[in-house]
């Protein structure tokens, strides 16, 4: 996107100052990001080159995190937040070269944790077909962040043009999309979500969709709140002035203030988007298996696992969930504590 | 019944191939109680053990009191919990063992395959099985007071034939569908074809005096009987209304007090009839006070047994097993002819080249797949879905796994460099579908060919499981192999998923139909198979056990292949 | 006032039109019909019928009138009190949904009776003393908590006290009548997730009542510092938490869906799940317009109850 070419009023993004040189972050982030993305969504189509894909996403996450952790270091809280958070996105990126067994292969079911059978000691046990934890643990953390990323992007993008173009043009635009907007808003999260997954089907494109429509709405709210205030200031009246026209407008000169403020909201909506998706693969309507997931793992072993001693298999996906979870709210809460402080 | 004067031709000759070891001493059990000898006599003259409920103290299809047995208390059962309207058009089993204990059946066949008299006390067949005479109990009593005559059973069958009621779960029995007949309605559909309407032949069912129902059909068919136990004829009294659970009059020894589709459904005893009498039922000792059905799906079963919520449940799946055996209680298993079948459709590619589908078969050893799904119970499939619990099964050669062999094949068909193919699972009964698939995309693998699996929603399966080029689709049991073969590889059924079409299969088909001799059938049964299997239109692994599961408090607990209860004999202790 | 209320129960009837008319189009689609005569008759049996048949089939059960003409009725009826019929447990659809409100109420009233105390206490102890430790630990638990999605949170809940110390059933499906015991744990559930969020709302507002020129004020003229907590903060930092509780409420019924499931308790999340997945388009209608008025009820009440609380803040 042109944006990060145009000029960042430093005042209004206080946390942007933090990260000294935005290009490399950028580029670290796209070289983190995009393979692990092309792997988890169109890994199918890929073939061989899945082998060797996420090498360089590899050095790419240690070096986003050191940099992270310089940047943030003032925030014990953020720091915690973000190990958490890049601990999983670190297991995501090295799973496919990590000594693990195959997480979809049955071996021996029913090995509790910390025993050896055929040979093979299990850290984290197996689960009732045999497959072994520690492995789908691993694994499984790869689609939940894929998908749950993915779908806070595309509700990002979605939700603040219609909040720029709401705020921005006012008039019959602002009435007919506040109106959407409230529709949305006043069904509970969850039975948008039953509806809209019922309908599509269940898949990880079809989660994008759903948690757009359940958080577009509230991110078109706070961006059009900001879109409001934003274009009384002189800079836009100077290109409104300019002959500028409204597109332009909207994108150069109110999208990158907006930018801002919304940092530590989108933070705190990745964690919601990852609820959303564990707890929508566990009724049924989210991700399918084979492929190990958090959500998949818990469905799967809560109708069989119901016993002390297998119930390993339903707290070990259930804490990891809770990790990256945890992660993402810190990292959000401590982003808010700096932004205060600024 | 030695006191009986006539023993079917059939029997007679039964038993000569018995004795000359032509026949196994089961399978002549089972010939003998379908051609009306009961259960108890054929036994003997099989000269076999009598099984506990195989007993024919006054004639009774129930097992024998049992002299421990605590009379009282109300059986929990965890179930789905259906709605119960109008048992001809049931289409599930869970709505039939919800009605089974109020409204009975003609026959029934206990979990031993073996049918037995029920509210019929015996029948008996012509020489060319196309005349069945059905002779009733003498005092059984409806719930109202009145006693079952044969007008009633008479009014039943002419009901279930009515094509208005729809009634798809009896028609496509064998037995029904030889009572009808296609009619020109007179009207034409939109393609300009007279609208055909199937009606009953008149006469196909008549009462011969108050205790005879008579079956004229216009072919021959072997299965009269149990086509009686198939959880749609249940027997209802004619003024029956739809639906069943206004005002159920039936003859069983409960009735239904309380029904809420998805939460409960509680069966009382019926102790007085709706005139005031004192309703004796017919059938001996009934030890329960109730039976309450509470609705939980497969899953939490097991769970709700664990928590003392319930004393017995439906069904448990495999992958449930180590919980099960962990628990106190009974685990109660049942062989089945159910199975799942990986089959191709053999007019889409990349399985309309025969080379194909058969290197998908050469690469995969169907009893290392059944091991890994089923360690315990069930029986290996060969690939053309006749299962070895069926009487006219015949043993092939055994199928041997050819890793390279399948790799030429494939060579051969041009997927020099492998294959991938995309099966689709709905894990309509269960996620072991889902596991069966793994275990074959494992062995497939060693080929060169890369099977990914599409799991999807059951109910998003159901819409393409006859369309889908490769699916993984089960099938439920019945007792003959031929059944399912009629209903599903001939050319234009509403089955033929797979798109088989090959008219010396069906002739070969026709010729083992036609044929009532068990032994005789079953050497016609090779070619058939033969056929099915060299045409390699499905990986066949398993056919499944079921399992079910007990409180150590309930006692008679029966394990049905098809999961019919009945409790008449249950006590808790 | 009352014109605010006018306002927002016209958008809510409103938003209403909009969100039956979607579903019903969604719901009329020939795959959702023919999804529901798989679940009456069953797959095999489904597809095994002819075209008349299966017309047959679909206009017995109402569903081959035209689209428009069953979204009227519908609407007709539904004015007349008559939530229409659900197919999956056969009976009016009305009863049944108010049967497990009813039920989800009784779990919604032990989650209130329990998150309430907690929330505010941990709130107002953290609000109190800004930046201390109390309030840091505060601060931890509530986002700690928070972090812990409902399924991983009924997940510990049942393998820690029904698995391993079998103080409370793994289930509450309450066969045999209503149990108090077995409500624990999805209470429980809900609360663990729920009370962080509060306890938060509370500290900032309590915070911020704490910096306010007037208690400053207070404090300065030595006033018991006690009696400047209870008398005067308290008072008004505990607005702002009113108005985030009521509109848990709407939060509540997302919420209980994986909790109903998760334990088998009987209530209008599972319901809705199910009648969601049927599909029994008449109980998720009946289930949608009770959610949407819940959800703008809870907000009218949250606002009005925000304007007497508040009599500086007066709405146009």
């Amino acid at each position: 996107m042109a944006v990060t070419e145009t000029e960042v009023d430093v005042r209004s993004v206080p946390l942007l100052k933090r990260l000294t040189e935005p290009k490399v972050i950028i580029g670290l982030f796209v070289a983190m990001w995009v393979p692990l993305m092309l792997y988890v969504m169109f890994g199918k189509y890929i073939g061989n080159a899945k082998d060797i894909m996420l090498l360089p996403a590899y050095p790419a996450t240690v070096i986003l995190y050191i940099l992270g952790v310089r940047a943030f270091r003032e925030s014990w809280v953020a720091v915690l937040g973000l190990t958490l958070v890049f601990f999983w996105i670190f297991m995501a990126v090295t799973a496919p070269y990590l000594p693990l067994l195959d997480p979809n292969k049955p071996i021996a079911p029913f090995t509790v944790p910390f025993t050896e059978k055929r040979d093979i000691f299990f850290w984290l046990g197996t689960d009732f077909k045999g497959r072994d934890m520690l492995s789908r643990t691993i694994w499984g953390c790869q689609r939940v962040l894929v998908w749950g990323v993915t779908a806070t992007a595309v509700a990002y993008v979605v939700g603040t043009a219609f909040g720029l173009i709401a705020g921005y043009l006012s008039g019959w635009w602002d009435e007919i999309i506040s109106f959407l907007g409230n529709v949305l808003l006043s069904f509970p999260v969850m039975v948008l979500f039953i509806v809209i997954l019922n309908y599509l089907g269940p898949s990880g494109f079809n989660i994008v969709i759903a948690v757009t429509f359940a958080s577009a709405p509230a991110i078109m709210r706070i961006v059009r709140g900001l879109a409001l205030d934003i274009k009384t200031r002189d800079y836009v009246f100077a290109a409104q002035t300019r002959g500028e026209s409204a597109f332009w407008i909207m994108v150069v000169e109110l999208l990158p203030n907006v930018r801002g403020p919304i940092i530590v909201d989108a933070c705190l909506r990745l964690g919601y988007t990852t609820v959303a998706i564990t707890t929508l693969t566990f009724l049924g309507l989210g991700l399918q298996p084979p492929d190990p997931d958090w959500g998949l793992m818990i469905k799967e072993s809560a109708g069989t696992a119901m016993l002390w001693k297998f119930s390993y298999m339903l707290i070990v996906p259930a804490l990891s969930v809770s990790s990256l979870i945890l992660g993402f709210n810190l990292l959000a809460d401590g982003l808010r504590e700096m932004s205060l402080r600024d | 019944m030695s006191s009986d004067k006539r023993v079917h031709p059939k029997v007679t000759e039964a038993k000569e191939l018995m004795e000359s070891g032509r026949m196994s001493r089961r399978e002549f059990v089972r010939t003998a109680a379908l051609l009306g000898v009961a259960a108890g006599t054929a036994y003997a003259m099989a000269g076999l053990p009598r099984p506990a409920f195989a007993d024919s103290h006054g004639n009774m299809p129930f097992p024998a009191d049992d002299p421990n047995a605590k009379e009282g208390g109300i059986l929990k059962v965890a179930m789905q919990i259906q709605k119960v309207e109008d048992p001809a058009t049931f289409s599930w089993v869970e709505m039939g063992n919800q009605a089974r204990h109020m409204m009975e059946y003609l026959a029934m066949t206990g979990p031993d395959n073996v049918t037995r008299p029920m509210l019929a006390e015996k029948w008996e067949a012509n020489d060319d099985l196309t005349e069945w005479k059905f002779h009733l109990r003498k005092g059984v009593m409806w719930h109202n007071g009145e006693e079952l005559k044969a007008e009633h059973v008479v009014w039943n069958v002419t009901r279930w034939l009515d094509a208005d009621l729809a009634a798809g779960g009896i028609i496509g029995l064998s037995t029904y569908s030889a009572m009808l007949e296609e009619h020109d309605t007179g009207e034409k559909d939109d393609d300009g074809e007279p609208k055909m309407v199937k009606k009953m032949i008149p006469g196909s069912v008549s009462a011969d005096g108050d205790y005879t129902v008579v079956f004229k059909l216009k072919k021959p068919v072997l299965s009269v009987a149990e086509d009686c136990y198939n959880y749609p004829t249940a027997i209802c009294h004619p003024s029956f209304k739809a639906p069943l659970s206004d005002n159920p009059i039936g003859t069983g020894p409960f009735t239904l007090a309380e029904l809420k589709v998805g939460e409960k459904c509680i069966l009382k005893r019926v102790t007085k009839t709706t005139d005031g009498k004192d309703f004796v039922y017919w059938g001996g000792k009934v030890y329960l006070d109730e039976i309450h059905y509470y609705n939980f799906d497969e899953d939490n079963q097991l769970v709700a047994l664990a928590g003392g919520d319930v004393d017995a449940i439906y069904e448990f799946g495999v992958e449930q097993m180590e919980l099960a055996k962990s628990l106190p209680g009974k685990v109660l298993a049942a062989k089945t002819a159910q199975t799942l079948l990986l089959r191709m459709q053999v007019d889409q590619p990349p399985f309309d080249d025969p080379k194909v589908r058969a290197a998908m078969t050469m690469a995969v050893d169907n009893a290392r797949a059944k091991a890994l799904v089923f360690p315990e119970g069930g029986s290996v499939g060969e690939n053309h879905h006749v299962c070895e619990i069926h009487p006219e099964y015949f043993k092939l050669p055994e199928m041997k796994r050819d890793v390279d062999g399948a790799k030429a094949l494939l060579a051969e068909a041009g997927h020099k460099d492998g294959l991938e193919v995309t099966i689709d699972v709905g894990n309509t009964d269960g996620p072991w579908h889902q596991t069966l698939c793994e275990a074959v995309r494992d062995q497939l693998k060693d080929a060169g060919i890369k099977m990914n699996i599409n799991v999807m929603p059951a109910s998003k399966f159901w819409e393409i499981w006859d369309k889908t080029p490769f699916g993984a689709v089960a099938w439920t049991h019945r007792p003959l192999g031929t059944m399912v073969l009629s209903l599903a590889y001939r050319k234009g059924v509403p089955w033929n998923e797979t798109h088989f079409d090959d008219p010396e299969f069906e002739a070969a088909l026709d010729d083992a139909e036609a044929t009532l001799d068990v032994e005789e059938r079953r050497a016609k049964m090779e070619k058939v198979e033969k056929i099915l299997q060299d045409a390699n239109i499905m990986i066949e692994p398993l056919f499944r056990p079921v399992y079910t599961m007990t409180s150590e408090a309930v006692n008679g607990y029966p394990a049905h292949p098809t999961q019919y209860h009945q409790f008449n004999k249950v006590w808790k202790s | 006032m009352f014109k605010l209320i006018g306002r927002r129960l016209i958008q809510m009837v409103l938003i209403m039109l909009t969100a039956s008319f979607i579903l019903f189009v969604i719901f009329d689609t020939p795959e959702f019909k023919k999804r529901l005569a798989i679940q009456e008759l069953g797959g095999f049996a489904v597809s095994a019928l002819d075209e008349t048949t299966y017309n047959e089939w679909l206009e017995k059960k109402g569903l081959n009138v035209p689209f428009y003409q069953r979204y009227f009725n519908w609407m007709g009826n539904t004015l007349t009190g008559d939530f229409g019929f659900s197919y999956e447990k056969n009976r009016d659809a009305g009863p049944l949904v108010w049967e497990k409100l009813a039920n989800t109420g009784i779990l919604a009233l032990g989650v209130f009776g329990l998150m309430i105390p907690i929330s505010l206490i941990l709130g107002v102890l953290a609000g109190m003393k800004e930046a201390s430790l109390q309030d840091r630990a505060v601060s931890f638990i509530s986002v700690f908590f928070t972090s812990i999605p409902e399924v991983a949170t009924a997940i510990i809940l049942t393998v820690v006290f029904a698995l391993g110390l079998g103080w409370f059933p793994t289930k509450s499906a309450m066969i045999s009548g209503f149990s108090f015991h077995e409500l624990i744990l999805p209470v429980l559930t809900l609360v663990v997730y729920d009370f962080g969020y509060v306890a938060r709302m509370t500290r900032a507002s309590m915070a911020e009542v704490m910096t306010s020129q007037y208690i400053r004020t207070a404090v300065l003229k030595g006033i018991p510092y006690s009696r400047v907590i209870l008398r005067h903060a308290l008072r008004n930092a505990l607005i702002a938490p009113f108005t985030v509780i009521v509109l848990q409420l709407n939060w509540l019924l997302s919420g209980v869906v994986v909790v109903e499931v998760f334990f088998e308790y009987d209530g209008f999340g599972k319901l809705l799940l199910e009648a969601a997945l049927f599909p029994d388009i008449e109980v998720v209608q009946a289930c949608t317009l009770v959610a949407v008025a819940v959800a703008v009820i809870s907000q009218i009440i949250s606002d009005v109850g925000y304007t007497f609380l508040n009599p500086r803040i007066r709405f146009g």
